[in-house]
């Protein structure tokens, strides 16, 4: 049960990560409840009950250097920490979207692929 | 790559961790109030938007787990909180920790000083470049396996071996006199003599001028030339830079000061230091022995011989060669080198086929290991009690989720603090050890050369002593933490203490005090048979009368006697001395029995005695006297005669040996006026004219050995010790005495000049006096833990077994029935840790006197001494605890927990 979960929010990691590259790429510079509503009004439910596991995912970018962070003032005028897109992970971004595409393609010939393909 | 520089990011994050938790909260914060801002928008109550947002937050203990797991280094953190937990629940239990500690310092400490003795005694490098491919060469004989190579011999061997890189060669270190201006009375320092190649050989660069050069060192006596000691410069000089080019006298001869020595290399001995070198080519100057030709005689070995191995040259590459050679000059001089061969040793084999020093350092060694190991069973059996004691908090963590492997490493964790502070505390006590050995320094070494105790804490013992923590904490920590690891949930929550008595547990128990009684039984025996051997040594006394005696020693080669002045300065001596008021006896002696200075050997055959066919001749120790010295010295002749002044230069030669030597050669008739040669068959004859009794010569626990006596005007030497019998304090006589010399040369120093009663107290009682010291520190150690943790492991029988104690006393048990239920287990575990520490006590007894006092059987008195005593101390230690026991009211003891 235990192993089974693990592997589940380690894909989750991975997916959540390669969204807060994107999210960032294409808005700019965001703080934490800006990327979690953004990845939730695309993702639908991903999000719906955990927004907190975001932030390991976004310190694990920052100490990667895909992504920066700096203070900043929020919408209700109060500090918020605001993160951008940093070049490496813009060149990060690009080479996983690629392996993403990549990856799925695969996947998906595999899935619509019949009895008969693989004889 | 980027793993590498999270790696990086996070080791700098540890620092940060707060700044960190900080920005985290902030973060959720605003986060939260956002959401809520959005949920009102959206038209929820206040409290609702809020109670919507965190919900939709999620877990915020576990992100935070998370999050910090991906901050900082999770095992540095982990170990970081471990240390601090550790230190806190020990500072919690302060006593114990503080005897736990003291208990592993004194047993690191021990063990780490005994290493420094077997360090310096064996293991440290000789202090050159790439000490280890410097080997030493000695000639060996049938009962000598470390003998020197005359300079011939050496010679041969430089010039007809391929496997080194350099032969080198070099004399003991001899007193020199010395003196800087031509006028001063000359000083003795210690001069050694090397061959030219020495320090280009073993790769040491003069710090000041140059070393010789090889053809300093090739006609004899052409260049006076000397290289300065680092500390004999610093001491003599003031380390004068301009000191080379200097001209200095030895023995009144004029050297020049080529060089100074570096302060990294003290020199290649393992006690003494030289002030100086000089080449071999010098010897004239230096020479002792004056029947010999230095440069001649292939039978004067006074060369110690090393030589740096050719890279890729095997050590039984040189030693085959060597072994040739050796056979080669056995064949081409038969009278010198008959039976003799020749030997290449590692620094390790050399240095323990030189002397016997290094057994005291490993016996030592031997004894400190046993002491620590008492330390870490009783420490172990103390952690043990500590972590049953704490089985319920051991159980709620295992409860609330801790994995064991991290439980396990928690409470190492707190072994390895303990071992840690017992081991800085250890390396302290290693220092004082080492400082207290320094301070019997002057007692260890009488003589008048310079001379150092080679131990010290150096870098390796400071890792050998983190190593012996390291050890020691897991002895000592690792079975507590297996078995409190392996608690029972259920049981464990249910009680303070879920002993449950299983026979697998208490064996371990069992085990330590079974060992701890049984080591420091061993320990005890140790040193009462060292204290006891010597004290029985002493008892049996001398041999001759030691009181009321004056020695001064001469030698009058420090200001260049030839012999015939040698001979007329000993007799003036003699003479003038005998008419003091208050001089009873006086005598001359090459050397003093008892005193530091080992005897010189004589190689003999018996006249008629049928020598075994595979030896030349055999070997007694000897010693050469004027035909006072008997008298003096109060040593009776049995039969014969001593020597007298008839028995002249021109006169038949004659000898006085020991009983001991009489008995040996002719065990059925009378020795007297029989013959013995020198040196060979063919050598010259000396009638044995008279049978002294046998004395303790080298040592007061020697066992009784052959000895011969040379008269001294047939035999002569130049170095004398002149000895007075007064009639009252021997030191009134020193002034008269000194008067006698000026006026016979004024500028010949006299050394050692002492009672010989001084003498004796520092070499023969208190130097062996420091040994037993040790010895019985160690066993007094040993004791004191064992006795420490059998009570501790009563006790705390006795307190888990309160209830049940209570029980039994309120069904009507009496009070010696508990206490012999209590007291039981305690004495078959002492019992049976008596008879394995007699077994290792008859086994070191055989070591020691197989190493040291080869007196052999065992002695009984200790035995019946130690084994009651440690029987009783430990029944008592047992006792106390369940005495406690046996008067526990039975209502407290039901209520007890």
């Amino acid at each position: 049960m235990a192993v089974i979960m693990k592997q589940k929010t380690d894909v989750l990691q991975g997916t959540l990560a390669l969204m807060v590259l994107k999210t960032l790429d294409v808005l700019g510079t965001l703080h934490g409840y800006g990327i979690a509503r953004r990845i939730e009004q695309i993702s639908g439910d991903l999000l719906a009950v955990n927004q907190g596991t975001l932030y390991p995912v976004l310190l694990k970018l920052e100490q990667e250097g895909a992504i920066a962070s700096d203070w900043g003032a929020s919408e209700n005028n109060r500090r918020a920490r605001f993160y951008r897109l940093t070049k490496e992970g813009r060149k990060q971004l690009q080479v996983e979207t690629q392996d993403w595409e990549q990856t799925a393609a695969i996947i998906g010939r595999f899935f619509e692929a019949k009895a008969e393909d693989l004889s | 790559m980027r793993t590498l520089r999270r790696l990086l990011t996070r080791v700098g994050n540890l620092a940060t961790r707060r700044r960190q938790d900080e920005r985290l909260r902030e973060e959720i914060a605003e986060h939260i109030a956002l959401q809520t801002a959005e949920n009102l928008r959206a038209g929820l109550s206040p409290v609702e938007a809020r109670r919507q947002a965190l919900l939709k937050f999620g877990g915020v203990e576990a992100m935070k787990q998370d999050y910090r797991a991906e901050w900082g280094l999770l095992f540095v953190e982990n170990m970081i909180q471990d240390v601090r937990f550790a230190l806190r629940s020990l500072r919690r239990t302060s006593g114990l920790t503080a005897f736990v500690v003291i208990t592993l310092a004194l047993g690191i400490g021990m063990t780490s000083a005994t290493f420094s003795m077997v360090d310096g005694l064996i293991f440290r490098p000789y202090p050159v470049p790439h000490p280890s491919n410097v080997v030493t060469l000695v000639s060996t004989t049938h009962d000598n396996s470390f003998d020197y190579f005359s300079y011939r011999e050496y010679l041969d061997i430089r010039d007809k071996t391929d496997s080194y890189d350099g032969v080198i060669a070099s004399a003991d270190m001899e007193a020199v006199g010395y003196s800087a201006e031509p006028a001063a009375t000359p000083r003795i320092k210690g001069g050694m003599m090397v061959s030219g190649n020495y320090f280009h050989v073993l790769g040491v660069e003069p710090r000041l001028g140059r070393g010789f050069r090889e053809d300093e060192d090739q006609a004899p006596g052409r260049n006076a030339v000397v290289v300065l000691g680092p500390d004999f410069w610093r001491h003599e000089f003031a380390s004068d830079p301009s000191v080379v080019g200097r001209t200095i006298r030895l023995n009144g001869t004029e050297f020049t000061v080529i060089g100074v020595a570096p302060d990294s290399f003290p020199g290649m001995l393992t006690f003494g230091v030289p002030d100086f070198y000089a080449p071999l080519a010098m010897a004239r100057v230096f020479t002792t022995n004056l029947q010999k030709n230095f440069f001649e005689d292939r039978d004067d070995r006074e060369l110690n011989v090393k030589a740096r191995l050719k890279p890729g040259t095997t050590l039984d590459q040189a030693r085959n060669e060597l072994a040739m050679l050796a056979q080669n000059l056995e064949r081409e001089y038969p009278n010198v080198n008959r039976s003799r061969s020749a030997q290449v040793y590692t620094q390790f084999e050399a240095r323990t086929q030189e002397d016997d020093n290094w057994k005291f350092g490993v016996i030592f060694v031997i004894l400190a290991l046993a002491v620590l190991l008492v330390a870490c069973t009783n420490v172990a059996g103390l952690l043990l009690s500590r972590a049953r004691a704490r089985t319920r908090e051991i159980a709620v963590r295992l409860a609330l989720g801790a994995g064991r492997f991290r439980l396990i490493r928690l409470l190492l964790t707190e072994s390895l603090i303990l071992a840690s502070l017992g081991g800085l505390a250890g390396i302290a006590i290693g220092y004082g050890v080492v400082a207290w050995f320094h301070s019997k320094d002057s007692i260890v070494f009488m003589t008048e050369l310079p001379a150092a105790v080679p131990f010290r804490m150096d870098a390796r013992i400071l890792l050998a002593s983190v190593a012996l923590s390291v050890f020691s904490a897991l002895l000592c920590g690792l079975a507590p933490a297996l078995q409190s690891a392996r608690v029972d949930l259920v049981s464990g929550l249910k009680s303070a203490d879920a002993d449950v008595p299983g026979r697998k547990r208490l064996w371990g128990r069992n085990l330590l005090v079974v060992a701890q009684v049984s080591m420091s039984l061993m320990l005890l025996t140790a040193s009462f048979l060292m204290a006891r051997s010597f004290q029985h040594s002493l008892l049996d006394g001398t041999g001759f009368a030691k009181d009321r005696l004056l020695m001064v020693k001469f030698d009058p080669r420090l200001v260049q006697y030839n012999a015939a002045q040698t001979k007329q300065f000993y007799k003036l001596l003699a003479d003038r001395v005998r008419e003091v008021p208050g001089v009873q006896n006086e005598a001359l002696t090459q050397n003093i029995p008892l005193g530091q200075d080992e005897f010189y050997g004589l190689a003999f055959v018996p006249d008629a005695f049928q020598m075994p066919p595979d030896r030349e001749n055999f070997n007694s120790t000897m010693d050469t006297v004027d035909e006072g010295y008997f008298e003096t010295l109060g040593i009776p002749i049995l039969r014969g005669r001593g020597f007298l002044a008839s028995d002249t230069a021109d006169a038949s030669r004659v000898a006085v040996v020991n009983e001991r030597f009489a008995k040996h050669y002719w065990p059925a008739g009378d020795a007297v006026g029989k013959h013995i040669r020198l040196d060979s068959r063919t050598g010259t004859p000396v009638e044995i004219v008279g049978i002294a009794s046998t004395i303790k010569y080298q040592s007061t626990f020697e066992k009784p050995m052959d000895f011969v006596y040379l008269p001294l005007a047939q035999h002569p030497i130049s170095r004398m010790v002149l000895m007075l019998r007064s009639s009252g304090d021997p030191l009134k006589l020193v002034q008269p005495v000194k008067d006698i010399v000026r006026s016979l040369d004024p500028n010949l120093p006299m050394l050692q000049t002492r009672s010989y009663e001084d003498l004796y107290l520092n070499a023969a009682v208190k130097g062996p006096g420091i040994a037993i010291q040790l010895v019985g520190t160690m066993g007094l150690v040993g004791l004191l833990m064992a006795i420490a943790g059998l009570y501790g492991l009563v006790a705390y029988n006795v307190s888990r077994r309160t209830r049940e104690i209570g029980i039994r006393m309120a069904l009507g048990a009496a009070n010696s029935d508990v206490l012999r239920l209590v007291m039981g287990k305690g004495l078959v575990l002492v019992g049976i840790g008596t008879v394995i520490g007699l077994a290792m006590g008859f086994a070191v007894e055989q070591l020691m006197n197989s190493m040291l006092f080869n007196v052999g059987g065992v002695d009984i008195v200790a035995y019946i001494i130690v084994v009651p005593s440690l029987f009783l101390v430990t029944m008592l230690a047992a006792y106390v605890p369940a005495r406690r026991a046996a008067q526990i009211a039975p209502t407290q003891a039901l209520r007890y927990e």
